[in-house]
């Protein structure tokens, strides 16, 4: 028999009813059915059905992210390295980006599965696998310099306060890893924003090297002063648009390159499992809005309002959260119609928030929180007018 | 005098076109062949009161009394006028009751000379000037009638109502029904005629519609047909039809009778006699002979099956893999069904199925690498995956060909908003089955509709 059924068939007795850890069978579920397919008949019709399941589902969502994390192990290894002045030779940069940004993401899984696993036992629900997702998308949102017992407290409001106390999966309205994010941006201002949180030093160093500037292009955005382009003053520190398309630059883990989300959207879009109508919408928000911005800006105001609107996808987190923040199915909007103007108003508020209020730099997390908390009302006025355009039956 | 006058009214009407954008088509391997079988008698045939929705039945026999083809076996308590009679002459050897006393079969022994009960015969012309209520009469008397169906509730239709349509269904694609080709042609064409002109009698508008896909079938019948409806399964179910074309609410109390049924109540009116023949596919991956058979009408499944299936576990789907029920090994096929699916049940947990391309995964998404060929696959019984909580993938709104949000009306049943599940369009479900299928999260969505529906309709009448 294989070893590993073998293993499973050893532990079932223990966590079937009756069991000593009876309470852990919804763990036990999550965990046997990732290496053996549920067995469960159909007893009702129709006789048969798809092939797709959550788990799947899921698990190609994570399939996309795979490649964010590996470019974050990458990028944050390389950053720290060069801040702390050490050679930037490729093994050492990933070593020292894997004993960055694994014990991040380990922290987060373990949180996440102990509380998921509390709330399932409790209400007796199973484990659903957006929770892979949310424990894989919230650690590639963070500063890699982020404490483990503040990416551990993240991860526990996300979960608890972003999903279960809605009744978990299914049931939220908010993106649990971005609530989850949005909850360390405010709870700790001083560790999780600036410039110094970005890029972390290694090696026993004290201070950046001498000339290592550690802005992200987001400050150095919002900073740029008067008489000078964006653009211009990017590009004096390195970061030409390339580099910011590639994503070779001092930022979150996983959320600062386009090209791979650009992939992401695409593997998303073609398997089914993310909509491009929120995709599509959220990138005319973004360009339409920073259009609009660079046709009021005159000689007097801010320079960041005349950036190039395509900058606006290529710097910060925007392109990463607009294809995999807005898409999570259950917190977006669940209509078709409306998920266009979700995604619009995503992009919208994403500029607005990063133009206009210099406390927060990164305007996209808050922006779709924001749009999170009205897509009830989106679906309604949907469902409403397609419900009124139907014969009734009584 | 003008010809036109003489002619039935569609000839002057032009046919319609109608095209259901949604729905499904499963990509299920196990098709029947176009050869047909003509099978011998078999040793039993059986009514299954358990299969028939929205009635109470009552029994009118007892085991051991002898039947005739055509006797009452059982009546509709809340309408007993309403019989449902023995498609077989011999004795009651069997009534097989489920839980809670329900019954399940009431089984028929035939003699090897079988007697029918005697009607009276209604030519062409006499049908011309017959009364409704005459007709009617004739046809519950006959055990017939539980042919026609209304909608929304696809229960037995109404005698007392006259009905704003009645629509014909030339035929079921479902996976799998018979092709209406072989028994739809030139040869009866004259009993569809001929029954199209009784169900004149019952209702002012009588539609006709078919797929064209069947070619031949719209070439010989194109003075009848009034509508076709292409695109995917369930196109032919005449929910559908009626959600395209109707105008006014009075219109979903709309009857539907199939093709098949309508050949064996224009037989009856015509011949006197409750007709006993059926034709059927047997069908499925694992099914060792899946072909056209022409049979009895109630006759056991073994007999239809004709050979051991090919897999050690079967499951015998009667009616469709979609809308069909689990018929027992040993039991007789329904009224309504025309075909038996054998499927292999669900017995083993493959391994990393996760991690796998999947090949040969069915599905309706594009998740699995089967979605680049298209070609059939084999389908188990298999749930495919673990129970969970609703993720709004919006998969089951895809599908559903009359445009009900299930996920949303799902919730709302749940929430029991009785106003505003109706006014989702629930009693519009086609009972099509496809969200059931397409969910993720595998939720029971068409078979809460169905209850939902059943329940509503119980608080309505009462
Ligand atoms: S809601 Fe009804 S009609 Fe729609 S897909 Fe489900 S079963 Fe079919
Ligand atoms: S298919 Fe299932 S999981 Fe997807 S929206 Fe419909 S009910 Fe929810």
């Amino acid at each position: 028999m294989n070893p590993v059924r073998r293993f499973f068939d050893g532990l079932h007795p223990h966590v079937s009813p009756g069991g000593k850890y009876e309470k852990l069978y919804a763990f036990y579920e999550s965990i046997e059915t990732v290496f053996f397919a549920p067995l469960e008949r159909t007893r009702r019709l129709p006789a048969v059905r798809d092939s797709l399941d959550v788990k799947r589902y899921m698990f190609l969502v994570i399939v996309a992210l795979i490649p964010h994390l590996c470019f974050g192990i990458y990028n944050a290894g390389y950053f720290a390295r060069m801040a702390s002045g050490l050679s930037l030779a490729p093994v050492p940069v990933v070593l020292t980006g894997l004993w960055l940004v694994m014990p991040m993401v380990i922290v987060t899984y373990v949180v996440g599965f102990f509380w998921e696993i509390l709330f399932a036992t409790i209400r007796k629900h199973e484990i659903s696998e957006g929770l892979f997702v949310t424990c894989m998308l919230f650690p590639l949102t963070l500063p890699p310099a982020t404490p483990l017992w503040q990416v551990a407290l993240g991860i526990s409001f996300g979960i608890v306060i972003g999903k279960e106390i809605f009744g978990g999966t299914g049931r939220n309205f908010l993106n649990p890893a971005l609530t989850a994010r949005a909850f360390l941006y405010f709870a700790y201002p001083v560790s999780l924003s600036g410039d110094n949180v970005w890029s972390v030093l290694v090696g026993g160093a004290e201070r950046y090297v001498d000339g290592y500037t550690a802005a992200t292009p987001l400050s150095v955005a919002a900073a740029t002063p008067d008489g000078q382009t964006v653009e211009a003053a990017l590009e004096a520190l390195g970061y030409s648009p390339l580099e910011l398309f590639f994503g070779f630059y001092p930022g979150s883990v996983g959320g600062t390159t386009t090209f791979l989300s650009i992939l992401g959207a695409i593997f998303m879009i073609v398997l089914g499992i993310a909509s491009w109508r929120t995709i599509l919408g959220g990138v005319l928000g973004v360009l339409a809005t920073a259009y609009f911005l660079n046709f009021i800006a005159g000689p007097e105001s801010m320079p960041f309002l005349s950036l190039k609107p395509y900058y606006h996808l290529l710097i910060g987190g925007s392109a990463f959260a607009l294809v995999y923040m807005t898409t999570d199915p259950v917190s977006g909007t669940h209509m078709k119609g409306v998920k266009w103007f979700y995604g619009f108003m995503c992009g919208l508020l994403t500029v607005l928030i990063r133009v206009f209020n210099p406390a927060f730099p990164e305007g996209v997390g808050l922006a779709i929180l924001f749009m999170n908390c009205f897509n009830p009302l989106l679906d309604y006025i949907e469902i409403k007018i397609r419900t009124r355009r139907r014969v009734p039956n009584v | 005098m003008t010809v036109a006058l003489n002619f039935p009214r569609q000839h002057l009407k032009r046919m319609k076109i109608i095209q259901n954008r949604k729905g499904y088509d499963l990509k299920l391997q196990g098709a029947p062949s176009d050869d047909l079988v003509s099978l011998s008698a078999p040793a039993t045939v059986a009514v299954l009161p358990e299969r028939i929705p929205y009635i109470k039945p009552r029994l009118r026999v007892k085991v051991g009394d002898p039947v005739q083809v055509g006797s009452v076996l059982y009546e509709d308590k809340t309408d007993p006028r309403v019989g449902f009679v023995s498609p077989g002459g011999g004795k009651v050897v069997d009534i097989v009751f489920g839980p809670r006393r329900v019954i399940r079969e009431i089984v028929i022994q035939l003699d090897s000379e079988e007697t029918y009960a005697i009607f009276p015969i209604l030519t062409a012309d006499e049908l011309e000037g017959i009364s409704r209520e005459d007709l009617v009469n004739r046809l519950l008397a006959g055990g017939v009638w539980p042919y026609l169906r209304e909608l929304p509730y696809r229960k037995i239709a109404d005698p007392d109502v006259e009905p704003p349509a009645i629509m014909v269904g030339l035929d079921g694609r479902e996976p799998f029904q018979p092709n209406p080709e072989s028994y739809l042609n030139d040869e009866t064409r004259p009993l569809i005629q001929y029954g199209l002109n009784a169900l004149k009698r019952l209702s002012d508008k009588v539609l006709v519609y078919t797929d064209p896909r069947f070619s031949n079938l719209c070439r010989t019948f194109k003075a009848e047909l009034t509508h076709t409806i292409a695109g995917h399964y369930p196109a032919d179910d005449p929910g559908v039809l009626l959600y395209h074309i109707r105008r006014r609410p009075d219109e979903n109390r709309t009857w539907f009778i199939h093709g098949q049924d309508l050949l064996v109540l224009a037989r009856f009116l015509s011949e006197g006699r409750y007709p006993t023949e059926r034709l059927y596919v047997v069908a499925g991956s694992a099914a060792a002979e899946r072909q056209h058979v022409r049979s009895r009408l109630g006759a056991p499944l073994q007999h239809l099956v004709l050979s051991a299936p090919t897999c050690p576990e079967p499951r015998y789907v009667v009616g469709g893999v979609l809308r069909g029920y689990t018929g027992e090994p040993n039991g007789h096929i329904g009224l309504y069904e025309t075909s038996v699916v054998v499927l292999p049940e669900a017995t083993e947990r493959e391994f990393v199925t996760l991690f796998r391309p999947g090949f040969n995964k069915p599905t309706r998404s594009r998740t699995f690498a089967s979605s680049i060929k298209g070609a059939p696959m084999i389908m188990d019984t298999n749930i495919n995956g673990g129970r969970r909580a609703c993720i709004a993938c919006g998969y089951c709104s895809d599908v559903c060909p009359v445009d009900i949000l299930p996920q949303m009306t799902l919730k709302s049943i749940l929430a029991e908003e009785v106003e505003e599940y109706l006014a989702h369009g629930l009693l519009d479900c086609v009972e099509c089955g496809l969200c059931s299928y397409v969910c993720p999260s595998k939720i029971e969505l068409v078979e809460t509709f169905c209850q939902t529906k059943f329940d509503y309709h119980k608080e309505q009448v009462s």
